[in-house]
């Protein structure tokens, strides 16, 4: 016997619009790699990964749930039984925010408070950026704090994914 | 099955397992293991799902749904293994929760193609409109600066404007603090064009006493306002004879007194140049001195005879000790003296030459000969003539006595 609890497996899913890197970001988190082709998702795309919690690990099973647009809206069913979630926007694209945002508001409608964290991708295009440092600073005003991340270059992926894991095992 | 003939029912029940991979899980949910599972398993990778397992440990997408209240339910295209992509239907009975299993990767491939070109078009089409709205901005931020520019052409050509207005009342200014020309008791005639930046010449004449006859000709150094005012001032200083102790007679001693008082280390670098003589009409004694500039030149009648009455003394306000010599010479009758600047015979040719000084002396002598009375307005008319550009780029002085 060692002193290492029982392993946890758990559901997160990764929800935002379409095009905002959901995909690339599990990539990274999985497989650390990164592909600038773009290849949509259709339905839910199912990874797991395992991730050390100090003296405990936990197995996150990541729901990688197809972007919402204007006609097809997010299949809250995917959602059933997540124990949290990754919010997605694009930081060169604002309408992506504002999509993020209204998701959250639905599962908390469907499913109560759960769990999650929001990312601005595609940090390293910053001469592309279009979400405004006014905007994020009314964000805590609306009951969430977003950060920064690259799935191109990895800043903030590990750090968010490990968070988010800590906050569901509490 | 709904009373179809057997061979159809077998052969919708051959196409559903043919393209459907159809598979199933019979599931204790509330103690989350495995009952029972059949059909084609191999195909989500759960072909070792067997009874009795913990059913986590094969299907680990069930993850939080377990036990499911809510049946039937459908969670469509779910990619659960190997790029497999399953509708997944869940039944529940009296005993245990079903879940049916069909393969939906064709139409998710197909999907997919479809999904990925209106993706690809629509955050082309973003990518445009933003680009759109930066190009709106920058023309923006254009058009704002060409107003700026053109709001500061306007106040930089006002300013200009108001600049040439001042500098044009200066020179009539000056223009207005020459003598006029005379006729008695000898005939003096004499042009002044002032260059656009208005330039430092002033000249005049003027009877000391009833017997000595001043007459001088200066060109203060550099373009503009002070120059010109300071001119003005030097002027001013000789027609009012206000040097202290000095002889406005002696030529010498008011090149030197005028050394002592405006040196260019006190003048933001000015210093100017002069000629300065007086006549006596009694002994036709013409005594003279020159700081630094053109020698006058003194004609007989003919204009055979020209002689250059200079001197290689240094302009006034260089040297804080030059000398200034005084010399004198007697002026035949009927002769002419004629005063310059320097600007009268610098002159830009077309070919891009200056004029050589040489043919400046011949214009003179050919235009003192030839015309008793205009002289000055041929010799003028002529050097003009000469000129590449119209515009005079420094004072023109002349100055002609006919003794």
């Amino acid at each position: 016997m060692t002193g290492t609890q029982p392993n946890l497996q758990k559901k997160i899913c990764m929800l935002g619009s379409f095009g905002v890197g959901k995909t690339s970001l599990v990539r990274r988190f999985v497989e650390s790699v990164f592909s600038e082709t773009y290849l949509t998702t259709v339905g839910v795309k199912i990874d797991k990964k395992i991730v050390a919690l100090g003296d405990r690990t936990m197995t996150l099973i990541l729901w990688d749930v197809a972007g919402e647009d204007d006609i097809s809206p997010l299949k809250m069913s995917y959602v059933r039984g997540a124990a949290g979630y990754v919010l997605v926007a694009d930081g060169t694209r604002q309408p992506t925010l504002d999509v993020a945002l209204s998701i959250r508001q639905r599962i908390e409608a469907e499913y109560g408070a759960l769990p999650f964290v929001l990312l601005l991708n595609k940090s390293d295009l910053r001469e592309q950026w279009q979400i405004a440092p006014q905007t994020l600073e009314e964000l805590p005003s609306k009951g969430c704090t977003a950060r920064l991340s690259s799935a191109r270059t990895g800043e903030g992926v590990e750090q968010a994914f490990r968070d988010l894991a800590l906050a569901i095992s509490r | 099955m709904r009373d179809l003939p057997q061979p159809i029912a077998d052969a919708l029940e051959e196409a559903v397992f043919g393209e459907r991979a159809v598979a199933y899980l019979q599931i204790d949910d509330a103690n989350l293991a495995v009952i029972g599972a059949g059909g084609d398993l191999a195909n989500y990778g759960l072909e070792l799902a067997h009874p009795g397992q913990p059913v986590l440990e094969h299907a680990f997408f069930l993850e939080g749904l377990l036990p499911l209240a809510e049946t039937p339910y459908v969670m469509p295209a779910v990619e659960v293994a190997r790029g497999r992509s399953a509708d997944l239907h869940f039944y529940r009975d009296d005993n245990c929760l079903w879940l049916v299993l069909l393969d939906v990767t064709a139409e998710r491939d197909q999907s997919r193609r479809m999904q990925q070109k209106a993706y690809e078009m629509t955050l082309l089409e973003e990518k445009q409109a933003q680009l759109n709205r930066r190009l709106e901005a920058t023309n923006a931020e254009l058009r704002a600066t060409q107003r700026d520019l053109l709001s500061s052409r306007e106040a930089l050509q006002l300013a200009h404007d108001r600049i040439q207005t001042e500098l044009s009342d200066a020179a009539k200014y000056v223009r207005s603090l020459l003598p006029p020309p005379q006729t008695e008791p000898f005939a003096i005639d004499w042009r002044f064009t002032t260059c656009s930046e208005l330039g430092g010449d002033a000249f005049g004449y003027h009877w000391i006493d009833r017997k000595h006859f001043a007459l001088y000709l200066l060109d203060v150094c550099g373009h503009g306002v002070s120059p010109c005012l300071m001119s003005v001032g030097i002027l001013h200083v000789l027609q009012s004879a206000s040097l202290r102790d000095v002889d406005f007679r002696d030529p010498e001693r008011v090149l030197a007194a005028l050394n002592a008082s405006y040196q260019m280390i006190n003048l933001e670098d000015l210093f100017f140049t002069l000629w300065y003589g007086v006549y006596c009409p009694d002994t036709r004694r013409l005594d003279y001195s020159s700081a630094g500039h053109p020698p006058a030149l003194l004609l007989d009648r003919g204009g055979a005879r020209m002689q250059r009455l200079g001197s290689g003394s240094p302009p006034i306000g260089c040297m804080p000790n030059a000398r200034y010599v005084g010399q004198h010479v007697e002026v035949p009758p009927r002769s002419k003296l004629y005063l310059f600047s320097d600007g009268a015979f610098e002159i830009q040719l077309p070919s891009g030459a200056m004029l050589n000084y040489e043919e400046f002396l011949e214009c003179v002598r050919r235009a003192a000969m030839a015309h008793d009375h205009s002289d000055v307005d041929h010799l003028c008319d002529e050097l003009m003539g000469l000129r590449a550009c119209a515009a005079v780029e420094d004072d023109v002085s002349i100055v002609r006595f006919a003794f």
